[in-house]
């Protein structure tokens, strides 16, 4: 039966219509992905009405492909204007930007590319190959599961601290306390709201996203003006695939950030921008030249990109096996399957298994599709880089504030952006790292509700964390990564070291800068 | 530049229906319809189920304005102090976080005194879940175990303020029970929750988990509704089994207040149309949306009697609620 539909599917979606919507998707994902502010999630929003005229088939492949494509927009501005398209491409920046300022733009869209098409594709195949597998093993994961994820998540807060790990806490800490901004979830009181009904629902971090990242950016190359040569927005000079060998360099990177990508886009709630941090820890964690990052590092651009690719295929697995979406942007295009008359869940395999294989191949063509169209679209991004700062500057600044006013229609998210602006030049005088303080916008709230939800279920009680095993698990994992930061571990593990010489090799290995 | 604008233009409206030429007593050629969420939710999926038909009736264009924020109070409350009452503007209501909103949060100002209803168009109603593999094979186990156990019953729903919490709190009241109440961001997670094990069970809608319930993935114990559901004869109604307790989600649409009467008329006359369409009826059972129309003052003699029954609640538990 499954045989058949996955044949059904393979055919279906080589029709020229449906290749066309593919191609269709692509273009417009890209293009919106690339726009500050705009994400995948509204890019799907924006094109559902245009589908429902069309083929169940057909609008589904075009939607799949536009959340695809508009992953990999997301670090084209990422990359070229230190503004991230999507919250998935905020990691790209770190090391996207100072390599493009290096002049080699090229290469970090490139290998940005390659390492999406990488993640892309792993995501697809597993999607294709376990998506009825997988339905149950996403069940494990409530309440208390997800707050060991999340706590696992915080952690990440301490790699990212470039420079002092104190200012970066500081800053991961402001952020949790942003998050608390909103009404609360089990008692519904709104809390630090002021009285403003528009922060009842809480700090959308994508508005403080943009502002945080992109008015600093703008700023900073209005005060430089046209005068001195020398920083602009990059350019793309150089070549954008990477030779055999870097290719070859950045496989296992790819491989281990896309299989965490699908991992993560399989946790309901969590999508491309937990998977693109999370990638991003483990490649640095993993790294042997962890002081690169951050300065222009291939590796910090492939994980990231490889991660928030991969979540596609990861978010989907839930989404059709069970109809349970996997993060927002799936959400949304669980509503576009409803819209074409399927109810979702497990009958999407049985009844409508011919739509479902059809999307499910679609998604592995839009990989494809997607590094076909990057390749030439993205050379076209040459034409923002010749404008000049005083122009690009004001350009960032109209297109961060349509951003934050477009994702929900609100005048206030415009003001609320600015004031994050005006946070981010401070943060950037006083060498205050922004990333832990978007850590802590993204996973407060999850932190928060999950913690919440995990103690009403226990009774109270905190023993629940560690009675379920794989939050247990998670728990101590994230522990160990606290530890490994500090000068305490390294002094447990050369104490170890000196009674049993023979364990301090693999102690150096798991535990990250113990060597410091 | 100019496709940026385009863009962000096509973000904040969305063009649907098409002008009719036959005079159906409407004031109006535009009718701008707000809605307190994000495009592709409920009340998005209401207006593009409806609206197409309702503007050839009525001949009208209907232009979707997405407000969302603080549960739909950010729209409603625009709908009730600002928006012009010439039959030009009207906004989708969403029961009961319409009432709810400003019941359990004093710094919501607007009340259903300040807008007119025009008509309720679908409801979902509740329903009481658990996972396939529960030793609740009955409401009445369920009630059994919460009643030799209060307060450890773990029981979800989809968010303070929204219809399964407030149907939890009629049925603790009804059943003199008390249930452990889990609070999700929304109703997947809440009967996800339930069919993995993570809590004994979920107060949530029938049209969110029919597909699994046929699927044999969760078993249904009751409805919340007046009678027997034809999609699910075997569940028993709450009523049937000793319980006063009939809810659900409901999406209809209001103006806001002294909307123009001849427009009111008008527009239910429309939409009682509509209802009627044989189309419409097939669309809308595509999509598993429950057809429930209430037109005018019955819409609004609900709306009151909710409110009075949510206000009376509220101020039972508000401060057992809050103090925590």
């Amino acid at each position: 039966m499954t045989d058949s539909f996955l044949l059904v599917g393979l055919s279906n979606v080589v029709q020229p219509y449906n290749l066309l919507a593919i191609l269709a998707g692509t273009m417009i994902g890209m293009f919106i992905g690339a726009m500050p502010g705009l994400s995948a999630t509204m890019a799907i929003a924006l094109l559902l009405p245009l589908t429902y005229s069309l083929q169940p088939e057909t609008g589904l492949a075009m939607l799949a492909s536009l959340y695809l494509a508009a992953m990999y927009g997301g670090s084209i501005a990422a990359i070229l204007l230190r503004t991230p398209g999507t919250p998935a491409a905020a990691a790209t920046v770190i090391d996207g930007y100072p390599m493009a300022q290096s002049g080699q733009a090229g290469k970090a869209l490139g290998l940005s590319l390659t390492a999406s098409l990488i993640g892309g594709v792993m995501s697809a195949a597993a999607l294709l190959s376990i998506a009825p597998l997988l339905g149950r093993i996403v069940l494990n994961f409530g309440p208390v599961e997800i707050f060991a994820v999340a706590v696992l998540g915080i952690t990440i807060i301490g790699s990212l601290s470039a420079g002092s790990a104190i200012l970066g806490l500081m800053s991961g800490a402001i952020g949790l306390l942003l998050a608390m901004v909103g009404m609360d979830l089990t008692t519904g009181t709104p809390r630090f709201t002021f009285g403003y009904l528009n922060l009842f629902g809480g700090i959308d971090f994508t508005v403080a996203l943009i502002g945080l990242f992109s008015i600093p950016q703008a700023v900073r190359l209005i005060a430089k003006g046209d005068g001195q040569s020398g920083e602009t927005v990059s350019k793309v000079r150089d070549r954008m695939l990477p030779t055999g060998r870097e290719f070859r360099a950045l496989i296992p990177n790819s491989l281990r950030s896309g299989a965490i990508g699908i991992f993560v886009g399989l946790i309901p709630g969590t999508g491309g921008d937990t998977a693109s941090w999370f990638a991003y820890n483990e490649a640095k964690r993993f790294s042997k030249r962890k002081s690169e990052f951050g300065t222009g590092c291939a590796a910090g651009i492939v994980a990231p990109e490889a991660a928030n690719n991969a979540v596609v295929g990861g978010a989907l697995i839930p989404t059709i096996a069970l109809g349970i979406p996997g993060s927002s942007s799936t959400a949304v295009l669980l509503g576009g399957l409803m819209v074409h008359g399927i109810l979702p869940g497990p009958s999407l395999m049985t009844d409508h298994g011919d739509v479902t294989y059809t999307l499910l191949w679609a998604v592995l063509f839009a990989n494809v599709m997607l590094f076909l169209v990057g390749l030439l679209f993205t050379r076209a991004c040459v034409v923002v880089t010749r404008v000049p700062n005083r122009v690009v500057g004001p350009v960032i600044v109209v297109l961060s504030v349509i951003g934050s006013y477009a994702i929900n229609n609100s005048v206030f998210d415009i003001g609320l952006m600015i004031t994050f602006g005006m946070i981010g030049l401070a943060f950037d005088s006083f060498r205050i790292p922004t990333p832990p303080l978007v850590i802590g916008l993204i996973l407060g709230p999850i932190l928060d509700s999950t913690l919440q939800q995990s103690l009403l279920i226990g009774g109270g009680s905190y023993a629940i964390f560690f009675q379920n095993p794989i939050s247990a698990v998670l728990l101590v994992i994230a522990a160990l990564s606290v530890l490994q930061a500090t000068p305490f571990f390294g002094s447990i593990g050369r104490l170890i070291g000196r009674r049993k010489g023979q364990l301090r090799p693999p102690h150096r290995q798991a535990g990250g800068s113990a060597d410091d | 530049m100019r496709l940026t604008i385009a863009a962000a233009l096509a973000a904040t409206t969305t063009l649907t229906g098409t002008a009719g030429a036959q005079d159906s007593g409407y004031s109006q050629t535009e009718v701008e319809v707000m809605q307190g969420f994000k495009a592709g939710g409920g009340s998005d999926a209401l207006a593009q189920l409806v609206q197409p038909y309702l503007a050839e009736e009525l001949g009208v264009n209907f232009v979707n304005e997405y407000i969302p924020g603080a549960t739909g109070a950010i729209a409603w409350t625009r709908l009730a102090k600002q928006a012009p009452n010439d039959g030009s503007t009207i906004s989708i209501t969403n029961t009961p976080m319409l009432t709810t909103n400003y019941i359990m949060n004093p710094s919501i100002t607007y009340t259903i005194d300040e807008i007119t209803p025009i008509a309720n168009i679908v409801t979902d109603p509740g329903i009481a879940v658990v996972s396939s593999d529960s030793p609740f094979q009955t409401f009445e186990d369920f009630v059994e175990a919460a009643e030799a156990a209060p307060g450890t019953v773990t029981v979800g729903n989809s968010g303070v303020g929204g219809d399964d919490y407030f149907t939890s709190l009629q049925f603790e009241k009804a059943a003199g029970v008390q249930l452990q109440k889990v609070p999700f961001q929304g109703d997947g997670p809440s009967w996800t929750a339930a069919m993995g094990g993570k809590i004994d069970a979920s107060f949530t809608n029938v049209g969110v988990t029919y597909p699994q319930i046929k699927d044999g993935n969760l078993r249904a114990l009751a409805v919340f509704a007046e009678e027997r559901l034809p999609e699910l004869p075997d569940v028993p109604t709450a009523t049937e089994l000793g319980y006063e307790l009939v809810a659900g989600s409901s999406r209809g649409y209001s103006g806001p207040g002294d909307f123009p009467s001849e427009d009111r008329d008008a527009m239910i006359a429309a939409m009682q149309r509509v209802m009627d369409n044989p189309d419409f009826q097939k669309a809308a059972a595509d999509q598993a949306l429950n057809i429930d129309f209430i037109p005018g003052d019955e819409y609004a003699a609900m709306l009151k009697e909710q409110e009075a029954e949510y206000q009376e609640i509220w101020a039972s538990i508000k401060d057992e609620v809050q103090a925590k």
